[in-house]
């Protein structure tokens, strides 16, 4: 389990470190070496196993359910890069130490470096592809905080979201990518993927696949069109520089080309996508890397050019391309790095990085002078240094590879020119600095930095000249198994040499040497053209743009759709119903119509039908005229009820009656506080589209109804037609269903009904509004608020209605009636003596105090249910009777009756209570009490 | 027919809550000013006995109770769990900001109380009918809860259009409901399912009850083009209720979904699959494209929550049971998210200023560095984040559309994702690199507060690291 300590020691690392810091500056310092050295001693016991060609691999269960474990995996590509992450990480430990200021706090940047190492172990030493991906995007998330560690700097803050943005999002593309590869050879486990490359390679989703994987690696690698973001990112602290762009984070993009080698590469999509980037990003970086004046951004556009050949090498796709690859990941990270760190050194003793300014400086410092000059001559590929070898391997290569192509003069030329560029820029950097006439306007005064400092970079420079010189006895073991790692397969044989003799190879490195000095030479009119280009070729212009566009995009749809205007969220709504009714109408075989025989229509129901639409276009055509408009809604209702007579079902047609004209009084007494009439406020387009929509939507309804009416279904109706007499002894069937098969849903809503009635009476009790009482001219809505002949009709009127709903009440159990209708009728009744008596006089002859009648109405309900568990019988159940009663005759008594007299009651009191209350709202109801005044 | 009281075991946990808010609604008529932190405290006893009691109740068979209209099973148990948990955390969220404003009533505790135990309801129906009947009791509270504020334009327009529109939105279900009845015969899920089976889509009845029910799911999730409400609610209402609002119905509504479209309607899983894979790419595209234009953080907030609805559906749609696991996983961690982004909003607002504006959380890190840490972790799991466990839920769902082969729907929502990912950061970078007014005051919480939040917080790190438990809790319920 020794991987897991070596990817979990520096994350507690990162803690610890962070913590010491407050029992002084340096103690993060020692803290983050300690780790990092623990983490490379967990290490090292797996150290022989990649060299006797093993592959380790650690498990410990993770999510068994998605087949997800923390797999780590050890063989020479890990080792390889586990290796460099830990050393590098050792020697910027140390160079960090010195480097940073006073004010720098010591503890957040060990912490956060310990973060960023702990995460690049983690990509290095996956096994599993998800779990490689949680560290990819942790070194997206760690690398942003080591960017931006200067925080109160503008330009550290734009260059860490850049780096965050672009490194990031290619990172979700990735994980698409990592999906389609998962699901392709079914397991995530690197083993398995990269056993089954026929398989990959033949997958009809491969080239989304691969497109979306390359997205990932070419946004971390900083590869053409994704490079700007690295320049950008220059604005770190030199150590985090020296760390992310040599050994680390940019090359985490390379490590999974490497990785992904032997099941992605070898198809055409491959090789133009990966040699395009490549030497697009070469042949850019290299331009660019000569003019710039600050240093880093000459070593910043070098990486940019130099992970450009990497991923070149591995576009080209031969096993001996790769392994060129491989040794230029090993050579670019010694001399970068110990450049990066040079160009700390001389910006902390210089105070600026501006090559225009800086000059001469080899009189102040020698020393660092010709370790900067060693690794620069590795980088441009001077013999007898590291980078000589890697690059002769590479010129080898793009010939070999252009040798079966037309055009086989190309690539060559292109990446000679690339060399050229690469020893202009190289030799830029040190006759710039340290030669060239004399330093201008120093911000300090130049010297030798402290010996510490130096330490980490004679240790690279060391590498580098070794490497150079004894590749065989230095690098080649490691080398060997690096590559057998990326191959998945002993490589094939390649001479690490330093001479060939002469060959097409060594013939373009010396043509990149000799051009290189003589561009550096004749450099000057070249810097005009290079910013003009720059301009065309900086993509953070197209990311800018681009970001500009999503937003502006975004501002429009946002304008467009959200407007905030509920009329038009109506419509979006109805018409998206409409529209996903009209897909579901097409898209199913079935027809509109059911295959139920249609009934003949008749003369009165074509008329009742006819009449309906009439008066319901007419409501529409009145609707603005509020009154009129409600006036005939109650004749639409009307006619619904005469529907229900027409189709045998009279106690409905009498509810549907009773209810109507409640409801109706109820919408006038509100009716009364609003305006008469509602203006026209849409204009006339927007009511046709209205009207357009409409009809749609009425369409849409009517052809449902139609084919629910045109199927046969069964109706629950036959079970209560058949028990309602033997069950409920009762023919009413409505009735009965109310009282007996569905008592408990009555009690119910008969007591959410009195709590409506409470609700209302509390919210309106001492509610006081203004309502008009005078039209527009002044003359008052009516001279008598009582006429008189009105009055005493409906005082005779009154016993009659009482009478008329007692009857119904009786009968309600067998014929049409009921309860609930006869409640409805006798608050209509008494409705009418308000209306037609005014409230004073109402209320001295009845009482105004309604709550008592709809409790009793309740605890009548109630006891009625309670009663029949007192005989034994689930609650509510009913029983009943036939008595004999002189005079009238027959007469069938059912306990149900009781339970009815409970819904009349809490019917009258609550339909009056609410009624009464609205009524009451308005002053001309208190004609005792004085007009409040508005003014 | 004889009640057997043994139906009422396997809802003990309604019961609890039931009890709580008419306690709660009863006591408060009787309390004075001062002692009105009894409500606060009652009303989180009920919920933990009612968290209790989901525990005690739940595991083992499923038990379906009153004539087939109310069922317990797995599904029921982990939901009842999340949505009660969440509302504990929404709760004490909520109080100081009530205090600061003299709204620290009981009606918000009682119409908060019912919501949660319309959601239960919703959670354990087993019959249209018991389902439809919780999704009211729900919107009916949260309507309210909407203008809560009552001296609040701004929450009194949102809670007119809320209801409005919410009410369109219920009648289309209900709508739908019918005729799922007319063509089947039955309101409860399993006779549906076997009708279902038999009929398949030769029943045009069918059809258009199924679209009706998707628009009614589509509307409850806040889905694109049924999203309308969102936005406007979202910023409108006072942020307690939307904190209310924005977390726990989510899971309400997948329990919705997967009670009506799987329960009921699994054999033309492929019909209503088309519905929802326009609303889920609809959903993905706009939620995020808007949400980068918004400078109101709430506003903001509910287009993420649409484009979060469009990743609920892509497991949804899927139609296997690997898909429904990742979908309940996603929302349950989306509601766990919402809880935390808005809790912060709470925590930030005081009396007299509500945290409404991204530019209000400027440098939240100088204010209060481990709220700051908070609410970055909130952003980096709904950006989908590794290793928070926003990652994770995408990952599931993602996996689950591409098994099904609808790669291109995967790569949609990546893209989108990416999109997505962008006004998140906006709101991290936000917090840690631009500086505080410097007019600000000290922020203020009380232990409490920050205690729930750190939980509410890490748990997304803790999810995201070890996912196992709740996945295969998940995976549990869809064998």
């Amino acid at each position: 389990m020794n991987l897991f300590f070596v990817v979990l020691i520096p994350f507690l690392g990162a803690g610890l470190a962070a913590w010491v810091s407050r029992f002084g500056r340096l103690q993060s310092a020692w803290m983050a070496g300690g780790v990092t050295l623990v983490a490379l001693i967990a290490l090292t016991p797996s150290l022989p196993a990649p060299f006797l060609g093993e592959t380790l691999v650690q498990r410990i269960p993770w999510i068994p359910a998605l087949g997800l474990d923390l797999v780590l995996r050890l063989d020479g590509l890990g080792l390889l890069f586990a290796l460099m992450v830990l050393g590098m990480g050792l020697l910027v430990i140390l160079y960090a130490r010195y480097y940073l200021a006073e004010r720098d706090c010591m503890g957040r940047f060990y912490g956060y470096l310990l973060l960023f190492m702990g995460s690049m172990l983690g990509i290095v030493l996956s096994e599993n592809l998800i779990l490689l991906l949680m560290f990819w995007e942790l070194t997206s998330l760690s690398s942003f905080l080591l960017i931006s560690y200067w925080q109160h700097r503008e330009d550290a803050r734009t260059g860490a979201r850049m780096a965050l943005a672009v490194t990031g999002l290619g990172g979700l593309a990735m994980l698409g990518g990592f999906v389609l590869l998962g699901e392709m050879v079914g397991s995530y486990d690197l083993s398995v993927v990269l056993a089954n490359g026929e398989l990959i390679r033949s997958d009809p989703l491969y080239t989304p696949m691969l497109v979306l994987i390359l997205l990932g690696a070419f946004t971390k690698s900083a590869q053409f069109p994704f490079h700007f973001w690295l320049p950008h990112a220059m604005a770190a602290p030199t150590p985090v520089s020296a760390y992310l762009h040599s050994a680390t984070l940019v090359k985490a993009g390379v490590f999974l080309l490497a990785r992904l080698f032997p099941v992605l590469s070898g198809t055409s999509q491959w090789s133009i996508l990966v040699i395009g980037a490549g030497l697009a990003t070469l042949l850019i970086g290299a331009y660019f890397a000569l003019f710039k004046h600050d240093i880093k951004g000459l070593l910043a556009y070098s990486t940019i050019s130099h992970l450009g050949l990497i991923t070149l090498l591995f576009g080209i796709g031969t096993p001996l391309a790769a392994v060129a690859g491989v040794f230029h990941i090993i050579n670019h990270a010694t001399f970068k790095a110990s450049l990066f760190m040079a160009a700390g050194i001389i910006d902390h003793e210089c105070g600026t990085r501006d090559m225009r300014r800086i000059n001469g400086l080899w009189r102040y410092m020698p020393y660092t002078g010709t370790l900067a000059m060693v690794a620069a001559a590795a980088m441009a590929g001077v013999p007898l240094f590291n980078g000589f070898l890697s690059k002769e391997m590479f010129f080898g290569e793009t010939v070999t590879f252009s040798a079966n192509h037309t055009w086989d003069w190309l690539l060559p030329a292109a990446v000679v020119v690339a060399g050229i560029f690469a020893v202009a820029y190289s030799l830029r950097f040190i006759h710039d600095v340290f030669f060239n006439g004399d330093p201008i306007d120093l911000p300090k005064t130049p010297h030798e930095p402290p010996r510490w400092m130096k330490v980490p970079v004679e240790i690279l420079v060391a590498i580098c000249l070794l490497v150079g010189i004894l590749p065989a006895f230095t690098v080649a073991p490691l080398l060997y198994v690096a590559a057998t790692g990326v191959l998945q397969t002993a490589p094939p044989d390649y001479d690490l040499a330093i001479w060939h003799g002469v060959n097409a190879a060594l013939i373009m490195s010396v043509i990149a040497l000799i051009g290189g000095i003589l561009i550096y030479a004749g450099r000057r009119p070249l810097f005009n053209l290079a910013t003009k280009l720059e301009g065309l070729l900086d993509a953070r212009a197209v990311f800018d743009g681009l970001l500009k566009g999503l937003l502006a995009l975004a501002g429009a749809v946002t304008r467009i759709l959200d407007t905030g205007s509920l009329q038009r969220m109506l419509l979006v709504f109805i018409l998206s119903a409409l529209t996903l009714g009209t897909v579901g109408f097409l898209g199913g075989g079935a027809p509109l119509t059911g295959d139920r025989d249609l009934l003949p229509a008749d003369a009165v129901s074509l008329l009742v039908t006819i009449a309906l639409i009439i008066v319901a276009l007419w409501t529409v055509v009145l609707h603005r005229r509020r009154l009129t408009a409600l006036i005939v809604m109650g004749a639409l209702g009307l006619l619904v009820s005469l529907i229900f007579v027409k189709f045998s079902a009279p106690d409905l047609a009498l509810t549907q009656l009773s209810v109507e004209v409640v409801t109706i009084v109820l919408l006038l007494l509100a009716l009364y506080f609003l305006p008469q009439y509602s203006p026209a406020e849409s204009s006339w387009p927007r009511r046709v589209r209205d009207i357009g929509v409409a009809c749609l939507a009425g369409g849409g309804a009517a052809a449902l109804t139609w084919s629910v009416l045109t199927r046969p279904y069964e109706s629950i109706a036959d079970y209560f037609l058949e028990n309602s007499v033997p069950g409920g002894g009762g023919a009413n069937v409505v009735n009965v269903i109310l009282v007996d098969f569905r008592g408990f849903d009555t009690l119910g809503e008969i007591s959410v009904l009195a709590l409506a009635g409470l609700g209302i009476y509390a919210m309106l009790k001492d509610l006081r509004l203004p309502g008009p009482t005078c039209d527009a001219r002044g003359r008052p809505w009516n001279w008598d608020m009582h006429p008189v002949i009105m009055a005493a009709l409906t005082r005779l009127l009154l016993p009659l209605a009482l009478l008329v709903s007692a009857f119904i009440f009786l009968r309600g159990h067998n014929l049409p009636g009921g309860g609930f209708i006869a409640g409805l009728i006798t608050a209509i009744a008494l409705i009418m003596q308000y209306l037609a008596n005014g409230v004073e006089w109402t209320h001295v002859r009845m009482t105004s105090n309604l709550h008592p009648v709809i409790g009793a109405g309740l605890l009548i309900g109630l006891l009625t249910g309670l009663a029949s568990l007192v005989f034994g019988y689930p609650f509510l159940t009913s029983a009943f009777t036939h008595v004999h009663w002189p005079v009238i005759g027959d007469f069938e008594l059912a306990s149900a009756i009781a339970f009815d007299l409970g819904v009349y009651l809490v019917v009258v009191g609550a339909t009056l209570l609410i009624l009464v209350h609205l009524g009451l709202m308005h002053h001309a109801s208190h004609p005792g009490e004085q007009e409040p005044n508005h003014a | 027919m004889p009640f057997d009281a043994a139906n009422l075991f396997p809802i003990l946990p309604e019961i609890a809550i039931l009890v709580t808010a008419s306690v709660v609604l009863v006591l408060d008529l009787y309390l004075k000013e001062k002692d009105k932190d009894i409500n606060h405290t009652l009303t989180l006893i009920g919920l933990l006995v009612a968290i209790g009691l989901t525990g005690a109740v739940g595991g083992g068979d499923a038990r379906v109770v009153f004539d087939g209209n109310v069922v317990r099973d797995g599904l029921t148990d982990l939901l009842r769990g999340a949505i009660l948990v969440v509302s504990l955390l929404a709760f004490v969220y909520a109080r100081p900001w009530l205090k600061d404003r003299g709204l620290f009533v009981g009606e918000f505790y009682v119409l908060g109380l019912f919501a949660i135990l319309g959601m239960l309801i919703m959670v354990s129906a087993n019959s249209f009918l018991t389902i439809y009947l919780g999704l009211e009791l729900q919107a009916l509270s949260l309507y309210a809860l909407v203008a809560f504020d009552r001296d609040s334009k701004k929450g009194a327009e949102a809670a007119m259009k809320y209801f409005v529109l919410g009410a369109l939105g219920s009648g289309m279900l209900l709508y739908g409901v019918s005729m799922i009845y007319g063509a089947t015969g039955s309101i409860e899920f399993g006779p549906v399912a076997q009708a279902v089976a038999e009929q398949g889509m030769d029943n045009k009845v069918l059809v258009f009850g199924v679209v009706f029910l998707v628009i009614g799911v589509g509307f409850k999730f806040g889905a694109v083009p049924f999203h309308m409400w969102v936005p406007d609610i979202y910023e409108g209402a006072p942020t307690p209720a939307v904190l209310l609002l924005g977390s726990a119905p989510k899971i309400a509504a997948f329990a919705l979904a997967i009670r009506m479209l799987v329960d009921g309607l699994e054999a033309i899983q492929p019909d209503w699959q088309g519905m929802l894979l326009i609303l889920a790419v609809l959903s993905m595209g706009l939620g995020n494209l808007v949400a980068i234009a918004q400078t109101n953080i709430k506003r903001m907030l509910a287009y993420s929550t649409i484009s979060h609805v469009g990743f609920i559906f892509l497991g949804l749609l899927a139609g296997s049971a690997q898909g429904y696991a990742s979908a309940m996983f996603y929302a349950i961690v989306y509601a766990v998210m919402s809880t935390g982004a808005f809790g912060i909003l709470l925590i930030l607002s005081r009396k007299g200023f509500d945290a409404e504006n991204l530019d209000d959380l400027k440098g939240l890190n100088d204010r209060d560095s481990w709220y700051a840490a908070m609410m970055a972790l909130v952003m980096f799991s709904m950006a989908g984040v590794p290793p928070t466990v926003g990652f994770m839920a995408k990952l599931l769902v993602l996996e689950s559309v591409v098994r099904i082969d609808l790669v291109w729907l995967a790569l949609v929502a990546v893209a989108f994702s990416i999109i997505g990912a962008f006004y998140y950061l906006r709101v991290v970078k936000v917090i840690y690199f631009d500086k505080p007014d410097p007019d600000m005051p000290v922020l203020t919480t009380s232990g409490g507060v920050r205690f729930a939040m750190s939980l509410n917080g890490l748990s997304l790190l803790a999810l995201g690291l070890f996912p196992a438990t709740l996945l295969s809790w998940c995976q549990s319920v869809f064998v």
